[in-house]
């Protein structure tokens, strides 16, 4: 048989690794499956997330502009500004310390004066010189030339990122008489400022690199390398980027700047935030696997005993059975297949014994080559002619010891000398036919062929002589008086089988040489002959010259048969 | 004030026979010496002669700043405010006291301001947010000035019983109560003030980056 790794030696074993083995794929595909859902869940939950972070960002930047116009707008009226421009020739030093004020006041960070050319005439930031302006002329010019009362946009300042606006001084309204240039810058701050509300984590990254993040430098990094790496990343799609703590679900928005490369705002969620709840499931369904593991381990380890002890007991009973105990009866006290079984083992040790009576009472009646031919073949009324050495023995004098002797007595003493004389016939390979009164009829060759029958036969009647003579000297020891025996031996070619009726069929012979050993065992009370042992010639030549010493009485003449049989005696 | 006090002392001798010396020890809620308060005796007795100097008082405007910036003064006193920055100021008030503007100017200024009226007055500009000062005009030559240990002291007091007062620009009302000036020099008058968190603007300077809001 081919190796096979699930081929256990013990039921209870295969019984444990089948339940166990489909409990854990179930639990393992269980496990999977939720697992699986729990991080899409996540990943939508984020990405719907960083969508509404992405709104709130730009809301933010909406609010901003329109805080920065209306700042303006209020400042455009304000009397100061208007004493400091009132004069010929505006002080630019006091303007600008003016704007300095302002940018305390409304809370913008730059605040820039332009005359309506847009050259710059005054800054709150005194580093900020005239080329480093260009997107606030860049929104003047645009206004001006759309008749915009203001604009707006996202741009560098100063190398940093900043929103802007511009609005005009009315003097009075509609006419122009300069433009204020308001701006904020896009940095940390502001970026910690979306994540405080968001609770996303924002980068503002370019080709120049990291603008402004709420990230560490490496992770800033991570997502400026990605930002700089193409357009490909700006497309508004949510993608998953490891960073140095975790794996973040991050959207790409792009921003456009007023005449310059866009910015990237990178939105970002830690994953593992949002699968926390589903991490807890997670943890817990593995807890409830666990149990139910071991609890289907128990469960599947009492089943495994509750079937295999049962069947341990049936094989052991089974040997019983093989080593001949047909008495003892298996008590199960189970109503399923397996009391069943016990049941049935049960019936056939009934029905064991019942046989075994049967081959009992066969071997006591019948010789037990005989029975065990009838056991084997069955008990049929057929028949076969076959070669046979028959042989005949009477107790001579028999008439007259029943005479002298009671009935128990000379039951007792019979069966004494049956017995002895049986013994021989067996022990050389005979086989009762029958018991006719105190007479024996054996069959050598039949039912079991076996070679040299004759031979056999003839040493079966010399055994029987002398097993007489040890029964002889018992009784002579008590005191009885001796048995004498006539053996007749015939060899011919007879009918065999099973005679009788349906309902009582014996194993015999039939045939005219069985006549002939009756007649010789008869013929053995001639004085003349001076011997026990009466054989045929046929018998004799089938035992081989030379085997037994014999004496020739001459022919005789059989009742029934044609032709005289030649006789001798078997000294 | 020396000369002041000298004039009070010519003005009633009886009085300078006995003039004394009160000291004033100035502390915040925690205890710790408030500066810039201006401790004043005010007499009950009857009004005090007030004769304010000749020559005006100066609250300068330097490094888009006022210096100083509590001035206390006697009623009547002229004040000067010349421009020692580059950039020019729109000094203005609009206390009770004194209204008044010296409209956007550099140098000195056109006109010196009377305080007639006691009172607060508080100065700001119109240019620059965190220009603020304040002068006190008061109704009696008896006042003083504390200094940064929260200590200041008013001499040649004639006898008699006066008002003592604190304020500061973190206070919102007078601190007063009563004392009697007469025989030995009294002990320190010490003032307690509950005083307002500083809620005074101070100028950014550019060079501080300035973020989002
Ligand atoms: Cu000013």
């Amino acid at each position: 048989m081919a190796f096979s790794p699930f081929r256990f030696r013990r039921f209870s074993t295969r019984l444990l690794a089948l339940v166990l083995g489909l409990l854990f794929a179930t639990l393992a595909v269980t496990y999977l499956l939720v697992s699986h859902a729990n991080l899409s869940n996540a990943l939508a939950h984020s990405e719907a997330n960083l969508r509404v972070g992405a709104r709130i960002y730009d809301d933010a930047i909406r609010r901003q502009i329109a805080y920065l116009t209306r700042t303006a707008g209020l400042m455009t009226g304000d009397y100061a500004i208007r004493q400091v421009l009132q004069a010929e020739h505006p002080d630019i030093r006091t303007l600008s310390s003016a704007l300095q004020s302002y940018t305390q006041r409304v809370g913008a960070p730059v605040i820039a004066f332009f005359d309506t050319e847009g050259q710059l005439l005054a800054n709150s930031d005194a580093e900020m010189e005239n080329e480093n302006v260009g997107p606030f002329r860049y929104l003047i010019d645009r206004a001006s030339k759309a008749d915009q009362p203001e604009d707006s946009g996202i741009s560098y300042l100063n190398g940093k990122l900043h929103v802007l606006v511009v609005v005009p001084l009315y003097a009075p309204y509609p006419n122009i008489a300069g433009w204020f240039g308001l701006a904020f810058p896009i940095d940390h701050a502001f970026a910690q400022k979306i994540k405080d509300t968001t609770g996303i984590e924002v980068t503002f990254a370019s080709r120049r690199g990291v603008q402004a993040t709420t990230l560490s430098a490496p992770d800033s990094g991570i997502v400026s390398q990605l930002v700089a790496r193409g357009p490909g990343q700006a497309g508004g799609q949510v993608s998953i980027v490891e960073l140095s703590d975790d794996r973040y679900v991050t959207l790409f928005k792009p921003e456009d700047l007023l005449g310059e490369d866009p910015v990237t705002v990178v939105l970002e969620r830690p994953l593992k935030a949002e699968l926390a709840a589903a991490h807890e499931l997670e943890q817990r369904l593995l807890y409830i696997s666990l149990v139910a593991l071991a609890v289907a381990t128990l469960l599947a380890l009492g089943l495994a005993r509750g079937v295999s002890d049962p069947v341990r007991r049936l094989a052991g009973h089974t040997k019983l059975i093989a080593g001949g105990d047909y008495v003892t009866r298996l008590q199960l006290d189970r109503a399923d297949e397996l009391g069943h079984l016990a049941d049935s083992i049960n019936a056939m040790s009934t029905g064991l014994a019942e046989r075994d009576q049967v081959r009992d009472l066969l071997d006591k009646n019948v010789s037990p080559e005989v029975a065990a031919q009838l056991m084997r073949d069955g008990a049929t009324l057929g028949g076969e002619e076959r070669e046979v050495t028959i042989l005949f023995a009477d107790l001579r004098g028999f008439t007259t010891l029943s005479e002298r002797l009671a009935p128990p007595e000379l039951l007792a003493l019979l069966n004494r000398y049956l017995d002895r004389m049986s013994a021989e016939i067996e022990r050389h390979g005979g086989v009762i036919d029958k018991f006719i009164g105190d007479a024996i009829m054996a069959l050598f060759g039949a039912p079991v062929a076996q070679g040299d029958s004759a031979g056999r036969a003839l040493a079966a009647a010399r055994g029987m002589e002398a097993a007489l003579a040890g029964l002889n000297a018992e009784l002579a020891a008590e005191g009885r008086p001796p048995l004498a025996i006539g053996v007749g031996i015939n060899t011919a070619r007879v009918v065999a089988g099973n005679i009788g009726s349906h309902r009582r069929l014996n194993y015999s012979v039939i045939g005219d040489g069985v006549n002939v050993a009756a007649r010789l065992q008869a013929l053995t009370r001639t004085p003349e002959y001076r011997t026990n042992i009466i054989t045929s010639a046929a018998t004799l030549a089938a035992a081989g010259p030379g085997a037994f010493a014999t004496r020739p009485l001459g022919a005789v003449n059989v009742k029934g048969r044609v032709g005289a049989v030649e006789i001798h005696a078997v000294e | 004030m020396k000369r002041l006090l000298f004039a009070i002392g010519i003005a009633i001798p009886a009085l300078l026979q006995a003039a004394s010396a009160v000291g004033f020890r100035v502390a915040d809620a925690k205890g710790a010496p408030v500066a810039d308060a201006v401790v004043s005796l005010t007499p009950l007795d009857g009004p005090a002669r007030l004769e304010p100097p000749t020559a005006p008082v100066e609250i300068m405007q330097r490094g888009q700043e006022f210096s100083p910036y509590v001035t206390p003064l006697v009623a009547g006193t002229r004040v000067s405010f010349p421009n020692r920055d580059t950039v020019q100021h729109h000094v203005y008030s609009l206390s009770k006291p004194k209204k008044f503007e010296l409209p956007l100017y550099a140098g000195e200024a056109k006109e010196a301001i009377v305080f007639d009226q006691p009172g607060i007055v508080a100065l700001g500009c119109n240019i620059h947010d965190w220009m603020s000062a304040y002068v006190v005009v008061l109704a009696t030559p008896w006042f003083a000035q504390t200094g940064a240990d929260g200590r200041a002291a008013i001499t040649g007091i004639p006898p008699g019983r006066y008002r003592a007062e604190a304020w500061h620009p973190r206070l919102g009302k007078v601190e007063s109560r009563e004392l009697d000036v007469s025989g030995p020099p009294a002990a320190s008058v010490d003032f307690t003030l509950a005083l307002k968190p500083d809620r005074r603007l101070r100028r950014v300077h550019s060079a501080v980056p300035g973020g989002y809001k």
